[in-house]
């Protein structure tokens, strides 16, 4: 054998490796839906510190309604309520994970908004929420328009719409801004913010925690919002299957396990199911 | 939509983060070399248990993430009565970690100093400061210039930590970019892009006023 | 005054970085061997690839290194957990300081090393046994245990990922307790002991390298 032209062979490496590559870009056209159920196993995207919802509790474990909620539709598809794992990330991780397929869906206290939902695809919710504001009793603010002084610090997450609200409402006051919802906490709790803004059940639990040093102001920032499950935008039959699962959580045939882990966190009654039930 | 596109509408908005990592690393890099250099001088002057003393600090913060501090100082300062902002926390942590490097790169530098100069020093009456500040320091100084280009390059990068703590440097304009636009690519790219180009220049500032200062 | 079950926990969260560590430090000098073949290639080409690698790797901080490979490189993404991923990272990372270390060390061979080599007329490979390699490792060892503390100290950069390790472990246990200065005073212990350590480990490596003859000198 005479001698190898060294970029022929490069040449045909390169060539090979494209011809190989070509199959995998047919893949993409299979369901989310299919790819779960084959896998056995679902991947859900979370924050983990914001309480009730999912945060870490004393033993290292990862639990809270929305941990809860997952695990209900990994039992809807597996029939087994283990077969769920969580990628941990801070707040602009969430869609990265979801764009890139590293998860399946998301959770975690995410509210849905119009211009979120470029991104990221919704379900119908599967909580209420709201935004409400912590604050340090020692501050002796009382309501929201107390707050918009310069010599009050909000703390907020990293996202364009809280950066919004705290324009809108008070945009006098200094900001801050961090990554986690419990770097939030860490910073009123330290003194460094004298309020932050969350999801007002993140805020009546680490007011409950902390009764003597902070409290939540009545009212929510604007309106009632909705808390749903996320996803890549596109695969219908994915979204379909999870708004079809949530729907009957809320309203539905799982009325019942809905309303069990709605207790254990919230220590009430869920909405009822339709508005002509009683319960 | 392209690389190009989305840097000619966002690219201008990271001028405010490379303001502040600059800005951060450039007081934080003198009071680094400042507080090393008053390590050296407790190390030189107070005996054996001023090195002792010093030895015990530069083990602790060699052996320890320069994280630690940075949470300690941001979050629980406040609670003793220390609310200091955020950029002063950021870094006072990294001045006292870099400083402890820097007092060990001095300190090997010392050793090069010919005794004859200390005896010189002595009879002509030169308290220990007076000789620590005209005689040690300007020639620990120049024997240690790479080495101390080499720990400011660290420290600046080090800052990308500050993000932890709400300081809008670039690596924190990255994460808001990405939030905001969706982009994380390119946000992340770019950032990438502007601290090898602020490595780059310091490197290259360090090299030449090596070169300046040893043919004086 | 110690939180109840936070010791177990800090001791898990160190237990998970001296492991990230370990297997960054594995990955990486299997890596940075590979980098300072490269280094010392005759094809220029490749030796400018290595130049660029290690360029990159230390002129971008291990936090934008991370977040760019976690968020926008879709290929890392699929499949791996967040320990895969900050192993890969720091891998990365280590790779090319490790690589810069073994280069220092072969370029550290006084030149008569290299001409009593040639003249004994070796293969290079019984060469590189004989002769390189026990010289780079004493002259790279110090370094070597250097970034090997470096490495246990970055992974607590992985925790602005939200990689569970000790630094995370110590912020949640804050976050609930709020005993700032016990935890973090506990969570550098901890890594105290694990850095200081290895350090200690490799002076006495060190030693026993020098006292047995190693490269050639009988005691």
């Amino acid at each position: 054998m005479g001698k190898v032209d060294v970029r022929h062979v490069w040449a045909a490496v390169l060539l090979a490796t494209l011809v190989v590559m070509s199959p995998a870009a047919g893949a993409e056209e299979k369901s989310r839906l299919d790819v779960v159920l084959e896998r056995g196993k679902l991947i859900v995207v979370t924050l983990t510190t914001v309480p009730p919802f999912a945060f870490n509790d004393e033993k290292g474990q990862l639990v809270g309604f929305d941990i809860d909620i997952a695990r209900l539709l990994a039992q809807a598809l597996f029939k087994d309520p283990t077969k769920v794992e969580f990628v941990s990330v801070t707040a602009e991780g969430r869609w990265p994970a979801i764009e890139s397929g590293r998860a399946d869906m998301g959770v975690g206290g995410t509210t849905t908004y119009p211009d979120r939902a470029i991104r990221v695809a919704f379900t119908r919710p599967f909580i209420d929420s709201g935004i409400s504001i912590l604050v340090s009793k020692k501050s002796g603010i009382k309501t929201v328009a107390d707050l918009n002084q310069d010599k009050f610090t909000v703390a907020s997450l990293n996202n364009p719409q809280m950066a919004d609200r705290a324009k809108r409402f008070f945009p006098k006051a200094k900001a801050l801004t961090f990554d986690t919802p419990a770097a939030q906490f860490l910073a009123v709790r330290s003194g460094r913010a004298t309020a932050l803004q969350i999801d007002t059940p993140s805020a009546e639990y680490w007011a409950a925690q902390n009764k003597d040093e902070l409290e939540v102001l009545p009212g929510l920032l604007g309106a009632s919002q909705n808390n749903g499950v996320f996803m890549k935008p596109g695969d219908f039959k994915w979204w379909l299957w999870l708004d079809t699962a949530v729907a009957e959580l809320r309203t539905g045939s799982w009325y019942p396990q809905y309303a069990e882990i709605y207790q254990k966190w919230f220590g009430k009654n869920p909405p009822p199911q339709k508005f002509y039930l009683s319960q | 939509m392209s690389f190009a596109r989305w840097v000619s509408i966002y690219g201008s908005t990271y001028w405010t983060g490379l303001a502040w990592t600059a800005f951060i690393a450039l007081w934080a890099s003198f009071g680094a070399v400042v507080w090393g250099c008053v390590l050296l001088l407790i190390r030189l002057s107070a005996g054996r248990w001023g090195a002792r003393g010093v030895d015990a600090y530069v083990q602790l913060f060699r052996n320890t993430p320069v994280l630690l501090p940075i949470y300690l100082i941001y979050f629980a300062f406040p609670m003793i009565g220390l609310p200091w902002p955020a950029v002063v926390c950021g870094g006072l942590a990294l001045i006292l970690q870099n400083g402890a490097y820097i007092s060990e790169v001095l300190r090997g530098s010392v050793n090069a100093i010919d005794r004859v100069q200390f005896d010189a020093a002595r009879s002509l009456g030169l308290a220990p400061w007076g000789t620590f500040r005209k005689v040690v320091l300007p020639q620990v100084l120049v024997y240690s210039l790479p080495a101390l280009g080499n720990q400011v390059v660290l420290l600046l990068k080090d800052t990308s930590l500050l993000s932890a703590i709400s300081i809008t440097e670039l690596t924190m304009q990255a994460k808001l970019l990405t939030e905001q636009t969706g982009a994380a690519y390119e946000a992340f790219i770019v950032v990438a892009l502007l601290y090898l180009v602020l490595v780059s220049s310091t490197e290259v500032l360090f090299r030449v006023a090596h070169h300046a200062v040893r043919w004086r | 005054m110690i939180p109840p079950g936070s010791l177990a926990l800090l001791a898990q969260g160190a237990a998970v970085s001296l492991l990230l560590a370990a297997a960054a430090i594995v990955g990486g000098t299997v890596l940075a061997i590979v980098l300072a073949a490269a280094a010392f290639s005759r094809i220029a080409a490749v030796r400018a690839l290595y130049r660029v690698y290690v360029y990159i790797v230390r002129g971008t901080p291990l936090l934008v290194l991370a977040l760019l490979l976690f968020y926008a490189m879709p290929a890392l993404d699929l499949r791996t957990g967040p320990y895969i991923a900050g192993t890969l990272v720091l891998i990365i990372y280590t790779g090319a300081l490790f690589a810069e270390v073994f280069r220092g060390g072969v370029l550290a061979i006084p030149r008569p090393q290299w001409e009593s080599a040639r003249s004994l007329g070796l293969p290079p490979v019984a060469m590189f046994r004989k002769i390189v390699a026990p010289l780079v490792t004493r002259y790279t060892l110090p370094p070597y245990v250097n970034v090997c503390v470096m490495t246990v100290k970055a992974s607590s950069v992985l925790s602005i990922i939200s990689v569970w390790e000790l630094t995370l472990a110590a912020r949640e246990i804050i976050e609930r307790t709020f005993a700032v200065f016990t935890i973090l005073g506990l969570a550098a212990a901890f890594y105290f002991v694990m850095c200081f350590g290895i350090d200690r480990l490799g002076r006495r490596v060190e030693r026993r390298l020098a006292l047995r003859g190693f490269a050639g000198e009988r005691a």
